[in-house]
């Protein structure tokens, strides 16, 4: 209401120095900001690279496996993780989901493993490289969880719905 | 100095409203999530950043499709109070897009096992952040206030472009990031109806607080004007 009363004029009231090292400062930013923005996009998405490949599409692919750094993406194959005793130096495989156990990817990993590691909703992410001994050397791994929240009650009461028709 | 009187009244108490009515919600809303939401079965309590998370990273762009209309409005009528509600909006809008990162960033550690990672949908935002701080910079090093108006108009359109990249970034490119929860991409039964209320309870809670920041900072951004063609005034008299 009273909000149109007061507004200055911008025209008149604005005009303050507009020298011309201010003006080489803003163009020397703008040319700044776009070159760095433009730089991060194409150092994101370069062609066609994917953030992760697929188990089956890394064992498909022999350019993949010259010791590039790399991040495949997968399942982690039931029962096949083996830790070392008395050691952070673990094995296990990954297993491309879609195409089943048949193609599988042996990996090794020196650390602690994410919580979630083991859950089996959960895809495994790992980044490294292949070795000559046909080991893909992850240096971390990321988990991948599913778009889905549930309650620890809700995931029962839905798992109690299935079971007593699927098994017993 | 009765303009000054003027200006606070109206202002004031719809601000006023805005506090106490965002305020009252914010404590329901935090007394809802960490009370009455279940425990994720798999993520555990962490999940519960959630809540906070996903309503920030969506006010932040509404906050910035509020700067794209603004500024088109701007470029057509060159009327102030367009402006400073692209100005005002923007500010806010950088606020929470740098809360939903870190929240994000929180969320990562203990879930995916690392802070950041450079995938397509935390990229795509880390971008969006820096266009909008590049758009509070172009006011702030613009030669003067109406070339600076004009640049980040500009800016504020053009800019915009990277909102939609980001929602649809999970689904455009393979991502780590879980897919949306909200919006024409939301998957029926991705979230359990007592989540889901909590959710869209929190949304409310935000936009509340969205309303207010945008309020006060455009009641502000006015005050501030008035200050400056007070001094301009002065500055011209004066000697």
């Amino acid at each position: 209401m009273a909000d149109k009363e007061r507004d200055p004029n911008p025209a008149i009231v604005y005009e303050e120095s507009s020298g011309k090292s201010h003006r080489l400062r803003f163009a020397i930013l703008g040319v700044v900001a776009i070159l760095a923005v433009g730089y991060m996009i194409y150092a994101a998405f370069p062609g066609n690279t994917l953030y992760f490949l697929t188990v089956s599409e890394f064992m498909a692919g022999q350019e993949y496996q010259d010791g590039r750094m790399v991040r495949v993406s997968g399942k982690l194959m039931e029962e096949s993780f083996l830790r070392q005793e008395d050691s952070t130096v673990s094995q296990f495989q990954l297993i491309d989901e879609a195409v089943g156990p048949g193609i599988a990817m042996n990996a090794s990993y020196v650390g602690v493993m994410p919580d979630l590691f083991f859950n089996p909703h959960s895809e495994i992410i790992l980044e490294g490289h292949y070795s000559p001994d046909e080991m893909f050397e992850a240096d971390s791994i990321l988990v991948k969880c599913p778009s889905k929240y549930q309650s620890l009650e809700e995931e029962q009461r839905l798992q109690e719905q299935e079971v007593p028709a699927a098994s017993s | 100095m009765a303009t000054v009187d003027r200006v606070k009244q109206p202002l004031l108490s719809f601000s006023n409203a805005l506090v106490v009515l965002g305020a009252a919600l914010m404590l329901v809303d935090v007394y809802l999530i960490f009370m009455v939401a279940p425990t994720d079965a798999v993520l555990g309590n962490i999940q519960r950043v959630f809540y906070f998370h996903v309503p920030m990273a969506i006010m932040s762009f509404l906050a910035f499709f509020v700067v794209f209309i603004a500024s088109i409005l701007y470029l057509i009528k060159r009327d102030q109070k367009w402006d400073r509600l692209a100005h005002a909006a923007a500010e806010v809008g950088v606020v929470f897009v740098t809360l939903a990162l870190i929240t994000g960033i929180i969320w990562a550690r203990p879930v995916w096992g690392v802070w950041w990672t450079w995938e397509p949908r935390l990229t795509t935002t880390l971008i969006l952040w820096l266009i909008y701080v590049a758009y509070l910079m172009i006011r702030a090093y613009a030669p003067n206030r109406t070339q600076g108006a004009l640049y980040a108009a500009v800016v504020g359109i053009v800019g915009f472009v990277d909102v939609p990249i980001v929602y649809y970034s999970v689904q455009w490119w393979r991502s780590i990031h879980p897919s949306a929860v909200v919006g024409p991409l939301a998957e029926s039964g991705a979230l359990e109806p007592v989540m889901q209320g909590i959710l869209l309870f929190s949304f409310l809670a935000f936009l509340v607080l969205f309303l207010y920041l945008v309020v006060e900072r455009m009641a502000l951004r006015g005050l501030e004007d008035q200050v400056r063609l007070l001094k301009f005034s002065l500055h011209r008299t004066g000697r």
